[in-house]
């Protein structure tokens, strides 16, 4: 299989050695090179990001763009990249632990959760930080379902998911008799929120969602999956459960643990959109194509497997930065309404790119991150 | 090594000898599998207590307007079940249909096609798109459902790309024949899904009874396998995106008829899941090999028939996807609990 890689290095003459090996060392770094950006998804969304910002900053000094493309605007941009980012973690955990793992029911999470965030904080009048603790747990008992059906009963996770997004997503919207709440509270938690000046610089707008949500679960998340045994397991189970059962590791509760955390996050960015959108909207989740299917595509740009045991956190976010910020400066490319036609399909020829540069890996190299 | 039973099946079916519809029966499984004798009973258990809910639901009112609906679904349906049998997914045909249903509507406000072109034109484009997704699938050998979410992606901006940010107004009514109203019934049965059925009978001949409809069950069980068998596994698959892709055209075509004379861009949206859950329900296995068409065509009705009856009951339209969430997790349920009774046994 190797053979047909490169065929320079069976070109440079094998007999002589002393020269030979570092005229083949220099022959082999552009190979070296290419296989880093092939294998190392960190080194190629890096790459496709610098390109990114380098392209828009030159059009954008050129006076192509209708507004200039500069680092306040691409850190207020961040605000999309909040849900992006949390969402696609939640991915990462579930795909990551094996078995065709994988989370259709987010978005229908994310409105569940927001209408019962709607109730406790905006009608019920409980205060902030209970309430947020009570969507974590509510989307925690909402990944639960799905991780008891998946890991226990053991349901295909692609319908089992797809049998609650439907449930979770009719009950959301019967709850409050399909109308949002914006309550008073609800109205000045959205004003909270808004981006904050944080006085780098220039004041750059960071938004605050950024620093109160995507940081924290981002690091919990890279720390549970790098510096725990529950990480350990997660990669153990999702690269083969069996030797993992072999191992003397309960396959069945890492596995519902993924689904859970994924629900807990899910209930997270359920605070995050009723804090965008100032009310709790029973169709947050699931209006146009969802949250799910950009989360999924998020994960498997960010270099996450479809078939388990492999994906990092970094990708993920990297992944995220390289979406929204293209997507911000296909809007200021492409006025009104054609700038969102754009920006699906963006998505799109980076997801398909990206899934079929991972078949060519796997082929060239073997299985790698 | 089952051609020497299956080459006969070429043939008529019912002209064969004793020895054949014997050495058939013991390699094809009985042709009607417990899980859909059982959605029958559930369906006919709905049926009746929805009749008995409300009386207007056992009335030709009642019942035309839920088969014609149920007939896109049903049809899309037998396409996800081939894909689905070769351990496949599809997940852009509610954006399959949008570019066909566009595209055609367009070309009948704009340069007045007749029926059959309409037809025509709307399975040749779903045939190409299905072609797209085939050949990425097959030859790019990414796993189906990713490739599938990117080419939702495509096709969708294509679609609202060719509606230009407005709707589509003032449809003839060319393709009446497949639609709701007088013109779209004989002896009362609606056109639309009497095609369905019949191209039902032919797809459920097709995997059972044919070489290459075998073969498509045999890369679902195992590709590898199958390749090693001398299956041709690329091409098999392919030509199930393709399938799809033409029944998907059609279905878009029907879609069209049901609709008014106005096509907005949310048309279509949700019918991958529709599909898939009718496929789901029908029994087809999500990891492959196993499945059947009667299923699928069963397991439509009976997601058309909840639909329904929820709105007939007065009760809020959004309340039938509860249930059709609870049957996809029945219907599974069910699966999982035959699967280990046949292991145990």
């Amino acid at each position: 299989m190797s053979t047909a890689v490169s065929p320079a290095p069976a070109q440079a003459p094998q007999p002589e050695d002393g020269s030979a090996q570092s005229r083949s060392r220099l022959g082999q770094l552009p190979a070296a090179l290419l296989r880093a950006l092939l294998t190392q998804r960190i080194v190629l969304l890096l790459v496709l990001l610098l390109v990114i910002v380098v392209t828009m900053t030159t059009l954008s000094s050129n006076n192509y763009l209708t507004a200039p493309y500069d680092l306040s605007y691409m850190s207020s941009a961040l605000i999309s990249a909040v849900p992006l980012v949390m969402l696609g973690l939640a991915e990462l955990l579930v795909i990551t632990s094996g078995r065709g793992g994988i989370d259709l029911s987010v978005g229908a999470i994310v409105s569940l959760t927001s209408m019962v965030f709607g109730f406790a904080y905006g009608e019920w009048g409980w205060p902030l930080w209970p309430a947020i603790l009570l969507a974590a747990v509510f989307g925690g008992l909402c990944g639960a379902v799905n991780g008891f059906l998946i890991a226990y009963v053991g349901y295909p996770a692609l319908i089992t998911t797809l049998a609650t997004y439907y449930a979770f997503s009719s009950i959301a919207i019967v709850i409050n008799d399909q109308q949002p709440i914006s309550t008073a509270p609800i109205q000045e938690f959205f004003s909270t929120a808004r981006s904050i000046e944080v006085p780098v610089g220039d004041g750059l707008p960071i938004p605050l969602g950024t620093l109160t949500f995507l940081v924290p679960v981002a690091i919990v998340v890279w720390v549970l999956l790098n510096r725990t045994t529950f990480g350990r397991r997660l990669y153990g189970i999702g690269t083969n459960d069996v030797a993992a059962q072999w191992a003397g590791i309960d396959v069945r509760r890492t596995r519902f643990s993924a689904y859970v955390l994924a629900g807990v996050i899910s209930g997270l960015v359920a605070v995050v959109t009723v804090a965008q959108f100032a009310s709790a909207r029973p169709d947050a989740g699931v209006t146009g194509t969802g949250m799910a299917l950009p989360a999924i595509t998020i994960a498997v740009l960010g270099g996450v497997a479809i078939t388990g045991g492999i994906g990092r956190v970094a990708g993920v976010v990297l992944a995220t930065l390289l979406v929204v910020w293209l997507n911000a400066g296909i809007l200021l490319a492409v006025p009104g309404n054609a700038g969102s036609q754009y920006q699906l399909l963006a998505l799109g020829v980076v997801l398909v790119f990206a899934a079929l540069l991972n078949g060519l890996t796997n082929r060239k190299y073997g299985r790698t991150g | 090594m089952s051609s020497s039973t299956l080459t006969p099946a070429g043939g008529a079916p019912a002209g064969e000898g004793e020895h054949t519809a014997q050495a058939r029966g013991r390699v094809l499984p009985f042709p009607i599998t417990g899980q859909e004798i059982v959605l029958i009973v559930v369906i006919v258990a709905l049926w009746i207590a929805l009749w008995l809910g409300t009386p207007a639901f056992l009335t030709g009112g009642s019942i035309v307007p839920l088969l014609v609906a149920m007939a896109p679904v049903a049809l899309i349906g037998i396409g996800m079940t081939v894909i689905i049998i070769t351990g496949g997914i599809d997940v852009s045909v509610a954006s399959m249909v949008m570019v066909c249903a566009v595209v055609v509507a367009k070309a009948m406000v704009d340069s007045g096609i007749s029926l059959p072109v309409a037809v025509l034109l709307s399975m040749v484009l779903g045939g190409v798109l299905g072609l797209v997704n085939g050949v990425l699938i097959a030859y790019g050998r990414v796993h189906a459902i990713i490739i599938t979410f990117g080419t939702a992606n495509l096709f969708k901006f294509v679609g609202l790309r060719v509606f230009g940010g407005s709707t589509v107004n003032g449809i003839p009514d060319t393709l009446d024949v497949f639609g709701r109203g007088a013109a779209g019934r004989t002896l009362g049965i609606p056109h639309s899904f009497l095609l369905m059925l019949v191209i039902a009978a032919l797809a459920w001949y097709y995997l059972r009874h044919t070489p290459s409809g075998r073969h498509l069950y045999a890369i679902g069980g195992d590709a590898d396998a199958a390749r090693l068998a001398g299956v041709k596994v690329q091409r098999r698959v392919l030509s199930a995106y393709v399938l799809t892709g033409l029944l998907t055209g059609l279905a878009a075509c029907f879609v069209i008829a049901q609709g008014t004379s106005t096509l907005a861009p949310n048309v279509g949206a949700g019918m991958e899941l529709s599909a898939i859950a009718a496929v789901v329900i029908g029994g087809t296995s999500i990891m492959g090999g196993r499945g059947s068409v009667l299923g699928t065509v069963l397991g439509a009705l009976l997601v058309q028939t909840v639909a329904s009856g929820v709105t007939q009951l007065g009760w809020r339209s959004q309340l039938a996807s509860l249930f059709i969430g609870i049957f996809i997790l029945i219907a599974v349920g069910a699966d999982l609990l035959r699967q280990r009774a046949r292991r145990t046994a």
